[in-house]
């Protein structure tokens, strides 16, 4: 075979099967050099081809590494692409103009100054930080310093542009995870079977391994291909891998090589799962067989077959089966000598591999030592029971195989392939037919089950199944395979995380003598690879090192997620509901500061909370307070509900009244207040906190549907139906009266605490009440919620000579609390009582029965909680900051104030909070203590208001 | 100026051009795009709380055409929302009162209080498969099939209406979470190139 260019030295003449575009050259950088490579080929696959050898350091050791598996897993092949680390490079297809260079190593990949870590190499045992940068403390920051530079990995520039990520869900009949020959059988069997089913493969195509058996698996590769993309109901997702079966086949897929997103999780809801993963090579543990050149027998043939790069020139081949003799046989056709064929089969052996960056030979179990630069081992074969143990079974190992099968599936999962058993081709794929078929009838039946509960799906009478005896599944043969784990000398077990045999065994002298602990105290298993190369020889190895068995060792246990997975893909699109008001147009326009209430979009202020509230004290001011929860009751039982759950009565509320009402739970703690209005005989309007309206409905429908569904009550939430604003001011009447029709606004016939209503601005369907959370004379107008930008702005408009004004929740805030007003939530905890907010005025405990009762009536009589009150500091220019303690003598706390703010009405700072019983009394002095330590006195005043305590001013 | 008559607005900023028809303010974008997006929320929203098996006949989970071509929905045990043509809420509502017996249900006027919206396309069941969790597949959720889920985290309620023989979803939220969730479904049709399509009355 000959090699070609002078910049591909090692690649070979066109093969057949090859999956490169000789037709497009791609140039790309590696380590800032300049390299060539043809369209399909994956980073290292180019590199190869141009006679590198080197891709990578060691994660502590710094020692060269070079490729092993040539596939995803390799853990020699870590690379970062521009600004993008730990990329698969045996993986990743060459793009153009692609910047490439290596983790881990520095100054350069061939003069790592980190290799000195060789030379302390036995510090670095296993487990070393656990003995060592501990003393003394104070060195910590120096320790963390030097170990940070010493980290694994790639480089995350602060720069990197965001991918973009998204998410998908899927409900397949069948997900078949693995697209070699047995998953493609699978695949087609259960579509033709009727089955919806969405075929997962790793790799960049369908194949599995044939795409590297050599050319005579071409024909079959082809017709297995063809025969998935001429049958209906398969969606094939190549570049993509199954990371986790969870309960019931909740199944993740994470999608690569998409056009529009950087990955994407599918989130697949299976009725069965086919587990067709393949078998995965296992490396030889020995001395040196982490040096460059020695590679996998898989390895070469991928290079050999796929790209048609030729892995060496001189090399001993160490084969225990088959594939290791067909892999001689592909590396002869390609031109590389064969020095040896080491046969275990017959007893022999390798001993150990000598060369520092390069490999320059091996010693054989006879003695021999042979020049060669590469060594291909053939030792056996792990199957990938991932998926199957995150369904619950635990692996069993059959030493005849000498590997772990699936023992106990569950009634959903299947598996085929290598992974079932062995046998020739065709055996396998008439057993992965089978399971194909099997696989969707138990999708039918599951399927069958699940519609039948559904109530808006068709009818399943008529509908014809699958037949329902089962598909009789052949067993495939498990060839014997001699039991080759490590050699006679110490050798890497984990490459990605640098532990070697002898760490294993030194972990199990130091106790660590169960596989679980041996993982967790070592790392081994817990790379990137996530121990689909190095479990069993871990296993093995610490089986041997406490003489027991690799059946009585058992494997440990995989989690999901299969393959390493980037946050991205778990995070996706970032879903944050907002909900906005019908005004917030106009809120922006005048550069309203947002505020996050919940899900909801406020206007803080507009520029000068202070200004705004002085201009409601002053004039007229508009805020929009659409948050607000509001539902219509309708029925002739609504007065028993109102009645059941707040703390006051409702019975004789007359239409056209409003009454203000504070709900408390079970156990006597303030749950909501707000007012209700009765618009008609069987029609209430009922407000309540807007941080509280969606858990108040599923109070109000709990006490409907499972206390007393007798009654005749409907309600439905019309928060958002209705845009809610509060005119406020001495001026609201004079705005209001210039655009409500119907309404006749007389104090005397719409006094405080009514709801009439009538048109407002032209707008039919609208009611207003007229209430006063701010203190003075206002009216809260609820306009069908289209309608809602049209009254604002015409409320601005109209009332500019009145120098109507928004005012935003900043100042309603200050309004508020200069009449003591309190808001559920801010001024109340989880523990406060109806009575410790100063409610008690609203308790009637005459009442039969209501929410809380029982628990008020023992409040009411005792008098050891703290009370809610009004406080002023003794420095009107101190504003303590909300949640400051109060305290007494000192350390005890007394308190604690929950609101806090300048009034500009007043001129001075004024407060409310909690203090204990003891300390209520008005006139008391209490002390605050500050959260930057000081200490600052503060009177109880005699009522929570603070300004106009009668309320006069929202009475007039 | 203060407009009159008062011109009524949906939570979804329109795309331009805008027109008023019937006293919304609506895109009046004509699309002919594969995959389409229409703000539907000026169509008649009508509430009813009854008991199962009340006045209408259409079953929990189902959706049906009324001879008058409005469309009843069983959203619900015991709860039926309707949609109707623009400016006919308060028809809708007379009419539905009559029909139930005194003291049997209520009726709510909920035009003003959702957002809805309507995706039609081939691609309209990919699109709402990167944001809802149920199963879309003809078997489960066949032309008819009315549910309640989560559509990209706001609780939503989605009827299957196919239009002209297309797979169409008529969407419905509460008004104040519109914009979001129009927007959300945007991005999700952006890779099947999405288009807005601007009301058109009826629309039901």
């Amino acid at each position: 075979m000959q090699v070609l260019s002078d910049t591909m030295p090692m690649r070979l003449e066109v093969r057949r099967g090859e999956r490169i575009d000789r037709r497009h050259t791609l140039g790309f950088t590696w380590n800032s050099d300049g390299y060539t490579a043809f369209a399909g080929d994956t980073i290292v696959s180019a590199l190869a081809a141009a006679g590198e050898r080197i891709f990578s350091r060691s994660f502590k050791l710094h020692r060269p590494r070079g490729l092993l598996t040539a596939s995803y897993i390799d853990p020699g092949c870590m690379v970062q692409v521009g600004d993008e680390p730990n990329v698969r490079g045996a993986h990743r297809l060459v793009e153009s103009g692609m910047t490439v260079l290596p983790q881990n190593a520095w100054p350069t990949l061939r003069f790592d100054v980190k290799s000195a870590n060789q030379a302390v190499g036995r510090f670095l045992s296993a487990g070393f930080y656990y003995k060592t940068f501990m003393k003394p403390e104070r060195l910590w920051p120096a320790y963390e310093s030097v170990l940070q530079r010493f980290s694994a990995g790639g480089v995350v520039s602060e720069g990197s542009e965001r991918g973009l990520y998204d998410k998908r869900y899927s409900h397949p009949d069948v997900v078949v995870a693995g697209g070699g020959p047995a998953g493609m059988a699978a695949a087609v069997a259960a579509a033709e079977a009727g089955a919806a089913v969405l075929l997962v493969e790793e790799e960049h195509e369908l194949g599995g391994h044939l795409r590297w058996a050599g050319p005579d698996a071409v024909d079959a590769l082809g017709e297995l291909r063809a025969a998935v993309a001429a049958t209906d109901g398969i969606e094939t997702m190549t570049d993509s891998v199954v990371t986790g079966r969870y309960d019931d086949n909740w199944v993740a897929v994470l999608q690569r090589g998409l056009p529009h997103v950087k990955e994407r999780l599918v989130k697949a809801r299976a009725k069965t799962l086919v587990a067709a993963p393949g078998l995965i090579e296992r490396p030889y543990v020995f001395e040196g067989n982490d040096i460059p050149g020695v590679i996998l027998s898989t390895a070469a043939r991928r290079l050999i077959n796929m790209y048609a790069v030729k892995p060496g020139h001189r090399a001993v081949v160490f084969s225990a089966n088959a594939d290791g003799d067909a892999a001689a046989a592909d590396l002869e056709r390609a031109g590389v000598e064969i020095a040896r064929l080491v046969d275990a089969r017959k007893g022999e052996d390798i001993v150990r591999v000598s060369g520092g960056k390069g490999l320059r030979s091996v010693e054989c179990g006879d003695g021999a030592k042979i020049k060669c630069d590469l060594v291909v081992t053939a030792v056996g074969w792990t199957a990938p029971t991932s998926l199957t143990n995150m369904s619950g079974d635990r692996p069993a190992y059959n030493p005849r195989a000498a590997r772990f099968f699936p023992s106990t599936l569950p009634d959903d999962v299947l598996v085929t392939g290598g992974i079932a058993g062995d046998g020739s081709l065709d055996q396998l794929l008439g057993h992965a037919r089978a399971v194909g078929s099997e696989a969707a009838r138990r999708s039918a039946r599951i399927g069958r089950r699940m519609r039948a509960s559904v109530p808006h799906s068709e009818s399943e009478e008529g509908r014809e199944g699958p037949a329902d005896s089962p598909v009789i599944i052949p067993e495939l043969p498990i060839s014997g395979h001699p039991e080759l784990f490590m050699g006679r000398t110490h050798g890497v077990v984990d490459y990605s995380e640098d532990v070697g045999s002898k760490d294993l065994v030194a972990a199990v002298k130091e106790g660590y003598d169960s596989i679980e602990l041996a993982k967790r105290y070592t790392t081994a298993t817990m790379g990137p690879a996530q121990g689909k190369l190095e479990t069993v020889n871990a296993v093995a190895v610490v089986a041997a090192a406490t003489g027991s068995t690799i059946e009585a060792t058992g494997t440990t246990v995989w989690r999901p997620p299969f393959n390493p997975i980037s946050l991205g893909a778990l995070a996706g699109r970032i879903f944050e509901p907002v909900m906005l008001s019908p005004m917030q147009p106009w809120h922006e326009g005048r550069r309203a500061k947002p505020l996050v209430a919940g899900t909801w979009i406020r206007p803080d202020h507009y520029g000068d909370p202070a200004g705004e509230v002085n201009n409601v004290r002053t004039n007229v001011g508009l805020i929009d307070v659409t948050p607000l929860g509001k539902f219509d009751l309708r029925g002739p039982d609504v007065p028993k509900l109102l009645n059941q759950l707040y703390v006051n009565k409702w019975s004789k509320l007359a239409v056209g009244s409003v009454r203000y009402g504070v709900m408390c739970a079970e156990d006597g703690v303030v749950l909501d207040d707000g007012v209700t209005g009765r618009l008609e005989p069987n029609r209430y309007m009922m407000s309540t906190t807007s941080s509280g309206a969606a858990a108040l409905w599923e109070w109000m429908e709990n006490w409907l549907q499972t206390e007393h569904p007798e009654w005749r009550v409907h309600l439905t939430p019309m928060t958002s139906a209705y845009a809610s604003i509060n005119v406020a001011g001495p001026k609201s009447r004079e705005l209001l009266k210039r655009v409500a029709e119907e309404i006749d606004l007389s104090p005397d016939d719409f006094p405080y605490m009514r709801v009439r209503t009538g048109r407002i601005a032209g707008v039919d369907g609208c009611f207003v009440w007229r209430i006063g959370f701010t203190g003075e004379l206002g009216y809260e107008i609820h306009v069908p919620a289209s309608y809602g930008l049209h009254v604002w702005t015409t409320l601005i408009e109209l009332g500019a000579d009145l120098k109507a004004q928004p005012f935003g929740v900043e100042a309603q805030r200050i309004l508020r609390l200069e009449k003591g007003h309190m808001i559920i939530g801010q001024d109340t905890d989880g523990l406060t009582g109806a009575y410790g907010a100063e409610l008690g005025w609203a308790v009637k405990l005459d009442k039969e029965d209501f929410a809380g009762k029982r628990e008020l009536v023992w409040q009411s009589e005792h008098d050891d909680y703290f009370r809610l009150v009004g406080l002023q500091p003794a420095d009107p220019s101190e504003v303590p900051p909300e949640a400051s303690q109060i305290i007494e003598g000192n350390k005890q706390i007394a308190g604690r104030i929950t609101s806090s703010r300048m009034s500009p009405t007043l001129g001075r700072s004024i407060c409310l909070g909690f203090v204990a019983p003891h300390l209520g009394a008005p006139g008391t002095t209490v002390t605050v203590q500050l959260p930057d330590g000081r200490r600052i006195p503060a009177t109880v005043m005699p009522q929570l208001a603070h300004f106009d305590p009668d309320g006069e001013r929202a009475r007039g | 100026m203060a407009e009159s008559p008062a011109v009524a607005r949906s939570p979804i900023a329109p795309a331009l051009p805008v027109a008023v028809e019937n006293g919304w303010q609506v895109s009046a974008r004509r699309s002919m795009a594969d995959l389409r997006i229409t703000d539907c929320t000026p169509l008649a929203k009508i509430l009813v709380l009854g008991h199962e098996g009340g006045a209408f006949g259409v079953p929990f989970g189902r959706a049906e055409r009324d001879e008058d071509g409005v469309l009843v929905v069983g959203s619900g045990p015991g709860e039926w929302t309707l949609f109707g043509p623009s400016g006919t809420a308060g028809q809708l509502a007379e009419r539905v009162a009559t029909a139930l017996l005194p003291d049997d249900g209520a009726v709510f006027d909920l035009t003003h209080g959702r957002a809805a919206m309507r995706i039609t396309g081939p691609a309209a069941a990919d699109v709402l498969a990167k944001v809802c969790a149920i199963d879309l597949a003809g078997e489960v959720t066949p032309d008819g099939a009315a549910w309640r889920s989560s559509v990209a985290k706001v609780v939503t309620d989605v009827v299957r209406d196919d239009r002209g023989g297309q797979r169409s979803y008529l969407m419905h939220c509460d008004r104040a979470f519109g914009q979001y969730l129009f927007d959300a479904l945007l991005d999700a049709g952006a890779e099947f190139d999405i288009e807005v399509d601007g009301f058109a009355g009826p629309g039901i």
